[in-house]
């Protein structure tokens, strides 16, 4: 470990630190883990510390949903702490084997699911759609940027489909990368591997800037999050899909005409809602399908409990036992009577639909991306 | 056609299979069968291999007490100098793993290791081995030679009634002393665990495809909803989601109960061999190429994360009516 | 203590489907993702984890194409010191035995206590190069390695192999040596990406048949005494029953199969 790595005093700001304990009265976790994120605040102002806290457990039941920093008086952001501590275990090598592997195949195949490159497009295989060539002369609307979870996974990868659906039936003229789309590096940042973040970053930013398009629409919130405030020197700008949806109802583009009678609510997801401030674009589209029955959750918005995918929680078990938030959210929504619980994330997509089943309601409760349910409206 | 050696092998006072079945084998090949045995006080080998060999060349000494891979490569190369056989066959076992390479080295013989089917052509075999798991048979084509070596899968010949008298030659140990690089120390028993899967009569086996720790309780749920105890394959026990002693296969445990549900695992023959025995076989597999389908007699071609939770569900509704 | 560890870059078919291309004599790997030989990962994290403990160099060695420059830039990484990469178009199509020649003459002119690789590979499997390369060399052996103990640095070790069952034969062996390891003996550890990018500065030495002194007719297919003749797929027993439909239909089936036959 080299000097300025262990800098954490000045990198976090942690004097600036009133040890108010907002962060871990917020945090959604610390209700099933032995996370305490305001002692880490605390304990990490002690160099000598560093190394003993990098190997805490607990540091890897971050869920990185910015609850914390959201709420802190003082401006700092507690979530960074942990995920400075995580590089160090990175930086040994020592961390879970199912990270280890998640993070190689992003390094080799660009992707964390251990698939093949040349099998990134394979869930477009039955849909008409156009690769984009780099420096093409003509421009093109947008670039969809595919999460790999909607790549690979072949629950999620219903979503994409959806979202092709959509977008051909609105007409947008769009096109994808192809087999050379590449992981955002949103997990692999706050899994704390820095210089492989680095790499995405500027690989990303090289491959995304030769086409020629006016802007790029995520899919994934976390890719979203991750293109828009953490890449450098992209050249256009980047919406999250529930915000070119939004806007092709609000122009009439998209039309839907057909009825899907359900009770649904939605669950926010943190890269979308506390993070970037989309609360509204989804739910104009949510109710905007004919024949919903929109219902809110009672911890909503800025409130919403965390789904505990995120942060490279997809692949770290948490020691606890207790009830996961996506349980207890799942219980929540069957409460108010809901069918369906919307998302627009691929993680949120996950863990609900996992929790449904844990929980033994997956006969009366669905869990769709908002997509799927537009695509049953057309 | 020039003499088959077949290295009979044994381990704590047991010959074992494989010896059997290649002399088996090795019969309907043509040719001199001439069993090769190394022990101490193995007489009763000795006389067993007489029913499968037209000639048991034995070597009794101290030294042969347990298997060290030195001392039988020394003691085999002076054989096989001496008595000049065609082809040397050894089981593809921890045993010839160890040895046949050095073996062919010293000998400048060629070798091929783990061959599942075997024909000859005059004195040259040839031999049909497996790649990529299990995934595809790689015919191979031998040079010209003096002798061949060749290591035997497990269950790759049928091992026979005795129908052959042969006689029990002794021969003079061909080393005279003990050798100092490498020694036997002791065998150590696997550590048995709470569950004996051996005595298991419903098991449901995990493999590779369940792909993370966390996704253990899917078939965690299957084995509650059936009454089954879990197994696992090598890929899951090395991850440390499941103790050692659920690994069936050939460095774990081999089991032969009423049904083996087997998740997520391709069937690589390491594992196929410890559970070929269960009555029923079941696979679940999202790969219609996997090499279980090949001993299952029901198989699901999907993600078994889809099927699985539906299967507990159908499996407690008709545990219900 | 000084190492030499062994690595092969493989295609992962592990849960890949195989197919087999024109020549009737390769794969069709456009489709697979590539990586260091399950077994050679492990072979890697035990010379790393004994070069921790005692002190001593590891030096990397593989035999394959450019592409083969990313698993020993990995095991560089998590604490290897050297590397070499035996390339050459006379090396191809070799055998075990073959690819054990061009090893044993890379390692000859090392000082090393102990050569390190893995116990077999995953894509021909045939679990020769620890036994044959030891044999090349003239030092013992010892494969199918779950369990290293250095008794005397550079001198002797205890180590145990596994058997059939899961039984332990341990043995004591002297250095120098060659051992072929299993999966399982460690937890291989992660190679972070700054790792990489500092080893990428480290010399990757190129040899060819000819630096190491050997004749092109002894290695590769030319030095093989196995050729192979053609892939087919593999022989099965009678096929499986396959249940067909979406899973609701299929596990309902197969709940009734092992319902009617007493299984649940």
């Amino acid at each position: 470990m080299c000097a300025e790595e262990l800098d954490f005093v000045e990198k976090y700001d942690l004097l600036g630190c009133i040890q108010c304990g907002r962060c871990t009265g917020g945090c959604p976790v610390a209700l099933r883990t032995d996370l305490r994120v305001r002692c880490f605040m605390n304990d990490t102002q002690n160099e000598e510390r560093l190394e003993e806290l990098s190997e805490k457990p607990e540091i890897w039941d971050c869920t990185t949903c910015f609850t914390c920093a959201a709420r802190c008086p003082k401006g700092l952001e507690p979530l960074e702490v942990l995920i400075g501590l995580r590089s160090l275990q990175i930086e040994e090598g020592k961390v879970q084997p199912t990270v280890r592997d998640a993070l190689e195949s992003i390094f080799k195949d660009g992707n964390p699911w251990g698939s093949p490159r040349a099998k990134r497009l394979d869930w477009a295989s039955d849909l008409e759609v156009e690769v984009l060539e780099p420096e093409a002369e003509e421009t093109t609307d947008v670039l969809l940027f595919i999460c790999c979870t909607d790549a690979y996974d072949p629950r999620v990868m219903k979503a994409a489909q959806a979202l092709v659906k959509v977008l051909i039936a609105a007409g947008v003229d769009f096109g994808l990368i192809g087999d050379d789309e590449s992981c955002c590096g949103s997990e692999v940042r706050r899994l704390g591997e820095e210089g492989l973040f680095e790499m995405c970053d500027e690989e990303n930013v090289e491959l995304l800037n030769s086409f020629n398009v006016n802007r790029i629409v995520a899919i994934s919130p976390h890719c979203y999050n991750t293109l828009k405030k953490e890449y450098h020197g992209l050249k256009v700008p980047v919406l999250h899909y529930t915000e070119l949806v939004a806007e092709l109802l609000e122009d009439g583009k998209l039309e839907l005409p057909k009825e899907v009678a359900k009770v649904v609510t939605y669950h926010d997801p943190c890269f979308l809602g506390k993070q970037n401030d989309i609360y509204d674009e989804p739910r104009y589209v949510i109710t905007r399908i004919p024949g919903v029955d929109f219902r809110e959750f009672d911890r909503c918005r800025e409130r919403s409990l965390c789904c505990e995918g995120g942060g490279g929680k997809m692949w770290v078990e948490s020691e606890s036992k207790e009830e996961r938030l996506a349980e207890i959210r799942v219980e929540d929504a069957k409460e108010m009577g809901a069918e369906v619980i919307a998302v627009a994330c691929p993680f949120c997509l996950l863990t609900l639909e996992d929790a449904t089943k844990v929980k033994g309601v997956d006969e009366e409760m669905q869990v769709m991306d908002i997509l799927e349910l537009l695509a049953e409206a057309l | 056609m020039k003499d088959i050696f077949v290295l009979i092998e044994h381990r704590r006072g047991e010959m074992r299979d494989v010896s059997v079945e290649m002399l088996s084998g090795a019969a309907k090949l043509g040719g001199t069968v001439v069993a090769v045995l190394l022990g101490k006080d193995v007489d009763a080998f000795a006389e067993k291999a007489t029913g499968y060999a037209d000639k048991v060349l034995y070597v009794n000494d101290a030294m042969y007490e347990n298997y060290n891979s030195e001392l039988y490569q020394k003691a085999l190369s002076a054989l096989i100098r001496e008595h000049g056989p065609g082809v040397v066959l050894m089981g593809n076992t921890a045993q010839g793993v160890d040895l046949a390479p050095a073996l062919a080295v010293e000998l400048n013989a060629p070798l091929v290791t783990d061959v599942t089917a075997l024909e000859m052509d005059g004195d040259k075999p040839k031999p049909t081995r497996q790649f990529y798991g299990g995934k595809l048979d790689a015919h191979l084509a031998m040079k010209d030679a003096d002798l061949y070596i060749l290591t035997i899968r497990e269950a790759t010949f049928v091992a026979e009634e005795p129908s052959k008298s042969g006689e029990v030659v002794k021969a003079d140990n061909p080393v005279s002393e003990e050798i100092p690089y490498r020694k036997f120390l002791e065998y150590v028993e696997p550590e048995v665990g709470e569950v004996d899967i051996t005595q298991s009569n419903l098991l449901v086996g995990v493999g590779r495809g369940i792909r993370e720790d966390k996704n253990m309780p899917v078939v965690e749920e299957l084995a509650q909803a059936i009454g089954a105890d879990l197994a696992a394959s090598r890929a899951v026990v090395d991850a440390g989601w499941l103790p050692s002693d659920r690994q069936v296969g050939i460095s774990g445990k081999t089991v032969k109960p009423k049904l083996y549900l087997a998740v997520g695992i391709s069937g690589a023959f390491q594992h196929v061999t410890g559970m070929k025995g269960a009555e029923v076989i079941v696979a679940i597999n999202k790969d219609p190429d996997a090499p279980i389908f090949g001993i299952a007699d029901y198989g699901i071609v999907d993600d078994l994360f889809k099927v699985v939770p539906k299967l507990v569900e159908k499996i407690k509704e008709s545990k219900g009516a | 203590m000084n190492m030499v560890v062994c690595v092969k870059r493989v295609p992962d078919t592990s849960e890949s489907e195989v197919h087999i291309d024109a020549s009737g004599k390769d794969i069709d790997k456009s489709r697979l993702s590539f990586g260091i030989n399950e077994c050679d990962n492990y072979a890697v994290e035990e010379a790393i984890q004994i070069k921790e403990r005692l002190e001593g160099a590891v030096t990397v060695i593989s035999l394959g194409s450019k592409e083969s420059d990313e698993v020993i830039r990995m095991a560089l990484a998590k604490g290897g010191d050297e590397a070499i990469r035996l390339e050459d178009d006379a090396f191809a199509g070799g055998d075990a035995l073959a690819v054990a020649k061009a090893l044993a003459a890379a390692i000859k002119g090392l000082e090393y206590d102990m050569v390190f690789t893995g116990a077999l590979t995953d894509d021909d499997g045939y679990a020769a190069v620890p036994v044959a390369l030891a044999e090349l060399l003239g030092v013992p052996h010892a494969t199918y390695v779950k369990k290293v103990e250095i008794l005397e640095p550079g001198k002797k070790a205890k180590v145990g192999r596994e058997l059939e069952g899961g039984l332990m034969e341990f043995l004591e062996i002297d250095m120098p040596c060659v051992l072929g390891i299993q999966t399982g003996i460690n937890e291989p550890r992660y190679a972070s990406f700054k790792g990489i990018k500092q080893a990428a500065k480290k010399e990757i030495a190129l040899k060819s048949a000819a630096d190491l002194g050997l004749d092109v007719s002894d290695v590769g297919e030319a030095g093989s005494w196995a050729v192979l003749e053609q892939f087919t797929p593999p022989v099965v027993g009678e096929m499986a029953e396959i249940l067909e439909g979406e899973p609701d239909e299929t596990a309902a089936k197969l709940a009734a199969i092992l319902k009617e036959k007493g299984l649940v």
